[in-house]
């Protein structure tokens, strides 16, 4: 383990980067994605033609890696796939940190040269001990270091959420669509064929990364699945990781095949290793993203049972069948929170038995705070859920100026006091742009929203069962 | 007879599937409950074990060119007294010998009539990736048509086991359902980690069934058992 992590080390924190064989027809993406990196960067490029584009980005070029008078701690490679076993056996010979290799056209292409070709650079990455990441894949990702591989990835801060991914596309959107929604990346790597580092070698290091507290992983396939499954257990003891498994079904596992050459494997024994991994699953990006945030943003989830505050009777029916339909219970409130509620909620056209129908209470933002600290105050609830209707709240801006900005700063102060967990869903109706707005400034405030009732209470469950794993035995 | 020993016996002499006896003996060995088994090579025998074992007995073909016995007419269950155990081994050899004139027939087995459970069953298969991976469901129909199974990788804690058994859909029929005889969940517990480390250590073992397993208020017996080597 330690080995793994002194192996990575380098790589996933590199001073210095070289990338080979970056050119106009990718339109420079390496060498552009790593403009603003922090260490020292390089370009290795032979093709005379190519040699004005990355002088123009101001990149020094060597013609081999070897004469690059400095150490490399990360190489990214990108040269045509026939050339890549001088290239890696140069990265050898430079003592490179490691390498991604971003060229593709081995096993995932199905063909016996491809395979072989493979075969033939994982054994001489393999025979020196040397990290060989990808081939057919984006390598590295480390935002604080500006280490990017899109131009779209923020750079400049450090996160807390490590991605896994077998995927260059899904580890490019997870760092994309993550921050719109307050989850920001320590690191991440993106490796493909998995020749010769595979996923249990990342996890390792992920396990042991200080900065990482959340791991995501997107997975196809796995080579050694008993190493994978012990060492993923273990992992899931300390940090919670969240697998998102590609390739289901025969049509899946062809893709699969042909993507990053993965055997996809039974659907149900995925599912075992997650649930005895005490792991958790989602089937697509947003479920990632969403179970994340209720991880990152709201206290454990310490029950099945919500209290759940819609603005409308429509709502409260609709959001109970939605939390009720992922097996949360929604219980009675006790005498005394009865009592509390008596004294100033306005039942006429309303309720709060729970769900809550807030109606004519709607514009009262004190009456709305004042009913979910009752709800989270209830000796029957583990989780308050907040209806936030945009649509309605943006009709009442008359009677309440800045209605959103101060139900957020009241939200803010009330998720402080709140000892348990607390969503918020927003729902906007016809009113795209506004609930866009107010979930910028909620995500700002770390305040997790979501975009249905749906996708909230199966966050919440997913989570919920998390917690449940972890603290039973 | 250990485990070890039955197997090496199996491997030189070329097979990979195990007897119903053997297969027996090693999940006996194994600390798992299995009905009593004793191999009749003549109706006599077959008569004087089942005497020994007390009526009612089942009789079943013991050939290993013959696996699914019930399909060849070589499975009677029920069998009350010594005439109809006499009957019943003759009708048996006479089946399987017209079903595969080839066929290499050990003898017929017996055994003694469980009294009726709830049928569950437990398997074991080695998957390409995560190696043994042991299977639990309902037996019969349920198993059969509604796939009503789960799957636990090896090996198993006794909160997998647990968890197993609980997320199959037709968990409350082992809850006692409708003041039917509960199944004891602990000892189903029990089967399944001693089944996953048994597997973990016989790294020889391919595959693994014990179909069907009666299980009762308190205790279970495994009444049927296959094991598959490595080739």
């Amino acid at each position: 383990m330690e080995k793994t992590m002194k192996r990575l080390e380098r790589a996933f924190n590199p001073r210095s980067v070289a990338v080979v064989g970056d050119k106009m027809a990718l339109g420079y993406m390496w060498l552009k994605s790593l403009a603003h990196f922090q260490g020292k960067l390089y370009s290795v490029q032979i093709d005379e033609r190519e040699l004005p584009g990355i002088a123009s980005l101001g990149v020094k070029n060597y013609l081999r890696l070897q004469d690059i008078p400095d150490e490399i701690d990360y190489a990214v490679i990108a040269v045509p796939n026939n050339v890549t076993p001088r290239i890696i056996r140069d990265c050898i010979d430079k003592n490179v940190g490691a390498a991604a290799l971003f060229t593709s056209g081995f096993a995932e292409s199905g063909t016996e040269d491809g395979r072989k070709l493979q075969d033939t650079i994982a054994k001489i990455a393999r025979d020196a001990d040397f990290n060989l990441i990808g081939p057919n894949c984006m390598g590295i990702h480390n935002p604080r270091l500006g280490l990017r591989h899109s131009l779209d990835q923020t750079y400049g801060h450090s996160g807390n959420v490590a991605f896994i991914s077998q995927s260059g596309t899904h580890a490019t959107f997870f760092s994309l669509v993550g921050p719109l929604n307050g989850i920001y990346i320590s690191k991440s790597v993106s490796y493909g064929n998995a020749a010769v580092l595979d996923s249990t070698d990342y996890l390792e290091y992920f396990g042991n990364d200080a900065e990482t507290e959340i791991i995501g992983i997107y997975i196809e396939g796995v080579n050694d699945g008993r190493k994978f499954f012990s060492c993923l257990k273990e992992i899931a003891r300390r940090k919670p990781v969240v697998i998102w498994k590609g390739g289901v079904g025969d049509a899946g596992s062809r893709a699969a095949s042909s993507h990053t050459s993965s055997l996809a494997g039974s659907p149900a024994i995925w599912d075992a290793l997650i649930k005895q991994c005490g792991t958790i699953k989602a089937e697509n990006l947003n479920e990632l993203i969403d179970t994340i945030k209720v991880l990152l943003h709201a206290k454990p989830v310490a029950g099945y049972r919500v209290g759940l505050a819609a603005m409308t009777g429509g709502q409260s029916v609709v959001i109970t069948d939605a939390f009720t339909r992922e097996r949360f219970q929604v219980p009675l409130l006790s005498e005394a929170s009865y009592k509390k509620f008596a004294a100033f909620f306005q039942t006429l056209g309303a309720s709060y038995r729970n769900p809550l129908d807030v109606s004519l209470n709607f514009p009262h933002l004190d009456r709305i705070i004042k009913s979910i600290d009752i709800l989270s105050e209830d000796e029957n609830i583990d989780t308050v859920v907040l209806e936030i209707s945009v649509a309605f709240m943006k009709d009442l801006s008359w009677i309440n100026t800045n209605l959103f900005d101060n139900m957020i700063e009241a939200l803010v102060d009330f998720k402080k006091r709140c000892t348990k967990s607390f969503i918020t869903i927003l729902v906007p109706a016809h009113a795209e742009q506004e609930a866009l707005e107010v979930k910028k400034k909620l995500v700002a405030r770390n305040i997790p929203c979501f975009a249905s009732f749906e996708s909230g209470a199966k966050a919440l469950r997913k989570v919920a069962d998390y917690y449940q794993h972890k603290t039973s035995v | 007879m250990t485990a070890d020993k039955i197997i090496s016996i199996a491997k030189k002499e070329g097979r990979t599937a195990l007897t119903e006896i053997e297969s027996k003996k090693i999940l006996t060995g194994a600390g798992i409950d299995c009905t009593e088994i004793k191999l009749a090579k003549t109706g006599k025998e077959a008569v004087t074990a089942a005497k020994k074992f007390g009526f009612p007995v089942v009789l079943k073909i013991m050939s290993p060119d013959i696996l699914h016995k019930t399909d060849v007419g070589g499975v009677k269950l029920n069998l009350n007294n010594e005439e109809e155990v006499g009957k019943a081994f003759d009708e048996i050899i006479g089946a399987a010998k017209k079903h595969n004139p080839k066929a290499k027939i050990d003898g017929v087995s017996v055994q003694p009539m469980a009294r009726s459970g709830i049928e569950v069953i437990i398997g074991m298969n080695k998957d390409l990736q995560f190696g043994p991976v042991l299977m639990f469901g309902l037996g019969g129909i349920l198993v059969e048509v509604l796939k009503d199974v789960s799957f636990r990788i090896v090996p198993l804690t006794r909160r997998d086991a647990r968890e197993m058994i609980k997320e199959i859909k037709g968990y409350p029929i082992l809850e006692g359902y409708r003041g039917h005889e509960p199944a004891n969940i602990k000892i189903l517990e029990d089967i399944l980690l001693k089944v996953s480390e048994f597997v973990e250590n016989q790294p020889e073992v391919k595959e693994l069934d014990i179909n069907p397993i009666f299980a009762y208020r308190d205790s279970a017996l495994a009444l049927d058992a296959r094991i598959i080597l490595e080739s």
